[in-house]
């Protein structure tokens, strides 16, 4: 498989399990009936502490970057988003994983898809001062 | 200098094992980058070599490192390139060469690790030729809100085996009066490749 093909793959992989153990690992702590500002604080901790694990797991495999990047919105915003799901409703792990996977496979795709647009666009080098 | 020194040395053990993806990600983004040398080269920051193999052949170039560490390791595949390529054990902030000695001055991920980046960009404007172009290659700060916020949650910690992730080094530039001619981004606005002259 060329390495393109397969650092793609690996990064929704990445995105995916940090998606998903974030998910899981909120689901355990957070409640129905948590005050949700408190839960989302516990959120966005717990996924930034599970994105941090799986980016230095995975990162010398797939490029420390591309890892932290989706990996810190995963983590950041996803925690969030979860741990206020789970402060408002019950839901069963296996709903838990598959959304949280879900999840995992867009934001990494969004950040794909900015990378490409970052790439394709030009920078004036006069707005730093250049030229 | 010590400190910065021994951490290179001690990374140098693992230094291909923790870039091995890094590498193959941004191989053609720098061969890309590297079809610029000309002339007589400075390559800052030699690592353990990875970067020569995608070097043009025919160059003369000096490829300076703080650690002896990573020059050892690198001294193989400088002796595989295919021109004249020396390694010099050197501090970036005190560069060994006369004013005005290189065509080229070729940086990959250098200033994310120089202590005093200024400084060490200054005596890279002092050391090249005023027609001579400064390439580089580098990580820096992203502008995309989450990530910036992680780079700057890491850098107290990626800072003590390796390099600091949250650098301004386009801004960094322009303060030691180089004139950016061309900025790409290579992975987001992370990692960029720059081309540079004296202003």
């Amino acid at each position: 498989m060329p390495h393109e093909r397969m650092f793609a793959f690996g990064e929704y992989v990445a995105g995916g399990a940090t998606s998903v153990l974030m998910a899981c690992a909120i689901h355990a702590i957070v409640a129905p009936g948590w005050d949700m500002a408190l839960a989302m604080l516990v959120g966005g901790l717990v996924g930034i502490g599970v994105h941090l694990v799986v980016a230095m797991l995975a990162g010398p495999l797939l490029g420390m970057f591309p890892v932290m990047a989706s990996g810190s919105l995963i983590g950041s915003y996803g925690g969030m988003i979860f741990a206020m799901r789970d402060s408002m409703q019950a839901a069963s792990w296996g709903r838990v994983a598959a959304i949280a996977a879900l999840f995992g496979f867009v934001a990494v795709a969004a950040v794909r898809l900015y990378d490409r647009a970052l790439r394709s666009s030009s920078i004036d080098p006069g707005a730093r001062g250049g030229r | 200098m010590d400190g910065t020194r021994s951490k290179w040395d001690r990374a140098s053990r693992t230094y291909d094992r923790v870039t091995w993806a890094d590498e193959r990600r941004y191989a053609a983004a720098k061969e890309s980058l590297f079809r610029g040398m000309r002339g007589r080269c400075l390559m800052l920051a030699a690592g353990t070599g990875n970067d020569f193999p995608l070097f043009p052949p025919g160059l003369l170039v000096s490829s300076i490192d703080i650690s002896r560490a990573m020059l050892e390791r690198a001294r193989p595949r400088a002796l595989a390139y295919e021109g004249g390529l020396s390694l010099v054990q050197m501090d970036a902030h005190r560069l060994g060469f006369r004013d005005a000695t290189f065509d080229t001055v070729l940086s990959v991920s250098t200033f994310c690790s120089i202590p005093d980046p200024v400084r060490g960009l200054r005596e890279l404007y002092r050391v090249l030729r005023p027609e001579g172009r400064l390439l580089l290659f580098e990580h820096v700060r992203s502008r995309i809100g989450p990530i910036a916020m992680m780079q700057d949650l890491l850098t107290p910690i990626s800072r003590r085996f390796g390099p600091d992730l949250n650098r301004d080094t386009m801004a960094n530039l322009l303060r030691a009066g180089f004139r950016l001619v061309r900025e790409e981004n290579v992975y987001l606005d992370i990692v960029k490749a720059a081309e540079a002259v004296r202003a």
